[in-house]
């Protein structure tokens, strides 16, 4: 191990992780390299890790987290580190383990229509690998260019045809996950989609990274469609536009995807780097796709046309080929990205209303703006009712991250009143612990941790994400609970 | 200053007003940064960060270190430098960014700053000094230079060297450089020094001045012949203005920003009665229309930055908005393309060049996956960076494909480069730049050519 002389550090922990990881640059430990990981996609908490360590297999992810285990320091599993609620962020000095360099897809069986990749594959690389052959994988975050698998797996990622595919959870088969102690375990018999007993695939997918790190992962691949049409609609208001999405749904038709974006969300793609001429005075676009077996789709699309007409569309449109299409989906899978060109930052919710509430919701939500001084654009999955309201804000002005948060926690209270939740997709993580008791009591609080301490008794791995500290009258129950033990 | 300290210095520069660690004059544009959500869309596209998968290898981790700087969590030392001068400058994160952040600009005003902090000494300074000021900007040594090359080639002292295992003296990266040196041939700059203006073949519709380039004009002298045929060819007449200089990008990328704005403005006066520059480099031209980027602090040089700007072209735009004549002579060959990047990232140049070669009769174009990678030659960061640009050329060539005979290009970086890889892998494709090949066309047509 000559390689130890390299590292330039006092602290014995790092000497100890890097000889594990076997190599100085499977490590990083100086503060100029750790910075850039002082944060994810949600850039408002910063808090700098101990160390960041790169293993290349399962058994160095075990071995470091056994160390980390067995010295009691805390750690946590970053992938892309594309999350926009905080769940990669360091809250707690910890080790970070990076899954990138574990980024092979190790195998593709079109026979059963799966295919098993390690948790640093990017998304979007598992469909590329396979779409020549006339495959692909449904879950497509619009981070989906650069996310890895794995991070889909700890957040329960969704994307834009979740309302027809299902989210990431109903695209796993199996997984191998490194418990907190260290130890290696298998879920999910290979190839068997349901096995019998309690069904953990489910617990530890969208578990945060509170459970356990996933290093490999068996996924479902579906055929491509035989066809496809896309349509954008155009409407001068956005109770047109909500009611127009209800009856598409009503209709029966059900949409791959069915996308809404609101005026300001407009302004900032057509300000961005992938603008498609949205007319600038509209108050909200539709983007909606249809997929399937080519008989029926062209009738499906008239369907859709002629509910947009009465619901006084200004301009309904049909994709012309793959290209028109790819434009209109890459501006709007940019749209977060896309409001830095309107704002230094923003600050994007993700809650869930029942669709009929809309223009309820999204007046609401306009009267927050006002009231907070800060203006928020909305991107919004309309068909499965998950709306993106982006508070954007100036974090540079004194006091204005704050109000920020304060607007956005507003608008999850919204969705929440009105009979949603506060989250579809993006996870609890740092930013929406709190607002977990608009939705939970103290006691279904509680039982959760309950649940974690099952997998996570040290409450190393990732700790303060996801739920709110405990409440007054939670801590008293264990503290009662801890004493009649004794 | 330890940790818990930093994650306590977090409040906005503006609010104390003096946080940045930027001492020196030039630094980098807070506007720049602010546009910068770290959403990470960035991330896939960045060969450096393909390579090690560290985020401070990556666009939005260099923008975020860059911006800490300014917000006094960090200090412009040799930690900074690293990840700083790491990137390759390619701007394919330019590309892939929904919010258009101008990483490379930012890169090149933080490399400004490393530099003016900590000059460069010992060794590596003498040998920066020597290229970046002493050689490149002065067309009279880089003639002798080429000369001192020429003779290398022609005496015999190369064949001697190699034979010898002289050569094994010197780094295995400059090795592997002097095993694909092209011959060298006499600068145009010389050859058509008294002539004002090489005159189009048949009617003149415009006149265009050429930039020559550095290196170019020494190593890649029959690319400018070729560039030269085939404007004048098309209705162009050519001026090569003689006071024109280098254009600064390898200084700009190399963090003397001083000796840049010396150059830009050499240049803009060089070219002040020029209607149209046209340019053979992809680097250079990318350069010549960043010109304002270097006066960001000066109105009035910047505004007659962004002019000059609108004049410059690289050849194949030009060719392509002017009308070209489509060459009748087959040259029966399967190519492939490279897309350098200051063409496809740096200028949105692509299809451009594409349709020019599929114009040639008899040309096969075969497609390249991932075809606007960077090489890894970015200026002379494979000089500075070797480890770096290997790893990042041997991904390159993992996407050329097998059966093309030629892989053609708009840069004289990424040639010396993709030649290196060619040699290095044993492949066996010849480097061509994309108005060679055109030009080829033409002399087979006339019965000159040797294809």
């Amino acid at each position: 191990m000559a390689f130890l002389k390299e590292i330039k550090t006092n602290d014995q922990h790092i000497h100890k992780l890097a000889g594990i990881v076997g190599s100085a640059r499977s490590i990083l430990y100086k503060k100029e390299d750790l910075l850039a990981y002082d944060c994810d996609g949600f850039t408002i908490h910063k808090h700098l890790p101990r160390a960041v360590v790169f293993p290349k297999n399962t058994e160095e992810v075990a071995a470091v987290v056994k160390y980390c285990h067995e010295n009691d320091l805390p750690f946590l599993a970053r992938g892309a580190g594309t999350g926009l609620s905080g769940g990669a962020i360091p809250l707690n000095n910890e080790i970070i383990i990076s899954m990138v360099k574990m980024k092979r897809l190790l195998r593709v069986d079109l026979e059963n229509r799966r295919a098993v990749v390690e948790p640093g594959f990017v998304n979007l690389k598992l469909t590329n690998s396979i779409s020549e052959r006339g495959y692909y994988y449904a879950p497509d975050p619009s981070s989906q260019y650069c996310c890895t698998i794995g991070g889909n797996v700890a957040e329960n990622a969704g994307g834009a045809h979740c309302l027809k595919y299902g989210v990431t959870t109903n695209h796993i088969l199996g997984l191998e996950v490194v418990l907190p102690n260290g130890e290696i375990i298998e879920i999910g018999k290979d190839g068997v989609a349901d096995e019998p007993g309690y069904d953990l695939l489910g617990l530890l997918t969208g578990s945060e990274g509170t459970l356990g790190i996933v290093t490999k992962i068996t996924v479902r691949i579906l055929k491509n469609p035989e066809g496809k049409q896309t349509v954008l609609a155009y409407f001068d208001n956005v109770a047109d536009g909500s009611q127009a999405v209800s009856d598409i749904i009503s209709s029966g038709i059900v949409p791959a995807a069915l996308e809404m974006m609101d005026k300001t969300a407009i302004e900032g793609v057509e300000a961005a780097a992938f603008p498609v001429g949205h007319p600038k005075d509209i108050e909200a676009v539709l983007l909606i796709e249809v997929d399937g077996i080519t008989a029926g789709i062209d009738e499906q699309i008239e369907q859709i046309l002629t509910v947009c007409r009465s619901r006084n569309v200004r301009e309904v449109k049909v994709a012309r080929d793959e290209a028109e299409r790819g434009r209109w989906w890459a501006n709007r899978k940019t749209g977060f990205g896309a409001m830095g060109a309107i704002s230094p930052d923003y600050l994007v919710q993700d809650g869930v209303i029942p669709r009929s509430k809309l223009p309820e919701v999204l007046a609401r939500i306009n009267q927050i703006s006002e009231e907070s001084g800060l203006r928020i654009a909305n991107i919004f999955h309309a068909g499965d009712g998950n709306l993106h309201p982006l508070v954007l804000f100036d974090a540079r002005v004194p006091g204005e991250t704050e109000k920020a948060l304060e607007a956005g926690s507003l608008c999850l209270k919204v969705c929440a009143d009105v009979g949603g939740t506060i989250t579809g997709e993006h996870g609890v993580g740092i930013e929406k612990r709190e607002e977990m008791r608009f939705v939970f009591t103290e006691e279904e609080i509680a039982a959760q941790t309950d649940v974690r301490e099952v997998f996570n008794p040290k409450n190393l791995l990732n700790a303060g994400k996801l739920f709110p500290s405990p409440g007054r009258c939670v801590e008293i129950k264990k503290e009662m609970k801890a004493s009649a033990a004794l | 200053m330890s940790l818990r300290e930093l994650d306590l210095k977090q409040e906005p520069s503006c609010s104390s007003g003096s946080l940045s660690n930027y001492l020196a004059k030039d630094h980098p544009d807070e506007t720049k940064w602010a546009d910068c959500v770290h959403c990470g869309m960035c991330l896939e596209s960045c060969p450096t960060y393909e390579i090690t998968g560290q985020e401070q290898h990556s666009p939005r981790g260099r923008v975020h270190l860059i911006k800490s700087v300014a917000e006094g969590r960090l200090n412009v030392n040799e930690f900074f430098a690293d990840p700083v001068f790491a990137c390759l400058d390619c701007r394919a994160c330019t590309t892939a960014c929904p919010a258009d952040v101008d990483v490379g600009g930012l890169i090149e005003e933080a490399r400004g700053q490393v530099r003016q902090a900590m000059p460069l000494t010992g060794w590596q300074g003498a040998v920066s000094n020597m290229f970046l000021k002493g050689i490149f900007p002065k067309q009279n040594r880089l003639n002798t230079l080429g000369s001192m090359l020429k003779f290398y080639q022609k005496s015999g002292v190369q064949s001697v060297v190699r034979k010898t295992k002289l050569i094994n003296i010197m780094p295995k990266h400059l090795v592997e450089m002097e095993a694909i040196m092209p011959e060298i041939k006499e600068p145009v700059r010389k050859r058509y020094k008294n002539e004002k203006v090489i005159k189009a073949k048949g009617e003149s519709k415009r006149e265009v001045a050429l930039l020559t380039g550095c290196i170019m004009d020494v190593m890649f002298s029959d690319i400018n012949e070729a560039t030269i045929n085939v404007l004048t060819r098309n209705g162009n007449d050519v001026v090569i203005p003689q006071n024109q200089t280098c254009c600064g990008a390898l200084h700009v990328h190399a963090g003397d920003r001083d000796t840049g704005r010396m150059l830009a403005k050499q240049n803009m006066d060089a070219f002040r009665d020029a209607e149209k520059v046209v340019v053979n480099a992809a680097g250079c031209g990318c350069m010549m229309k960043e010109y304002a980027e270097l006066f960001h602090d000066d109105p009035e040089m910047r505004e007659e930055a962004e002019k000059f700007a609108e004049k410059v072209e690289d050849i194949s735009k030009h060719l392509h908005d002017t009308g070209y004549e489509k060459p009748k002579a087959e040259l029966k060959t399967r190519i492939t393309y490279h897309d350098a990047c200051h063409l496809a990232h740096g200028q949105n140049i692509r299809q451009e060049p594409r349709n020019i070669l599929l114009d040639i009769p008899g040309v096969e174009m075969v497609h390249m996956p991932n075809s606007d990678r960077c090489c890894g030659s970015a200026g002379i960061y494979n000089i500075t960076n070797p480890e770096m640009a290997g790893a990042v050329l041997e991904s390159k060539m993992e996407n050329v494909p097998d059966d093309v005979e030629m892989i053609s290009m708009g840069n004289p970086g990424c040639m010396l480069q993709m030649a290196m890889g060619v040699e290095k892998y044993g492949r066996s494709q010849k480097i061509v730049h994309t108005v060679q090949l055109l030009d080829w066309a033409y002399q087979k047509e006339d019965g000159k050519g040797e294809n």
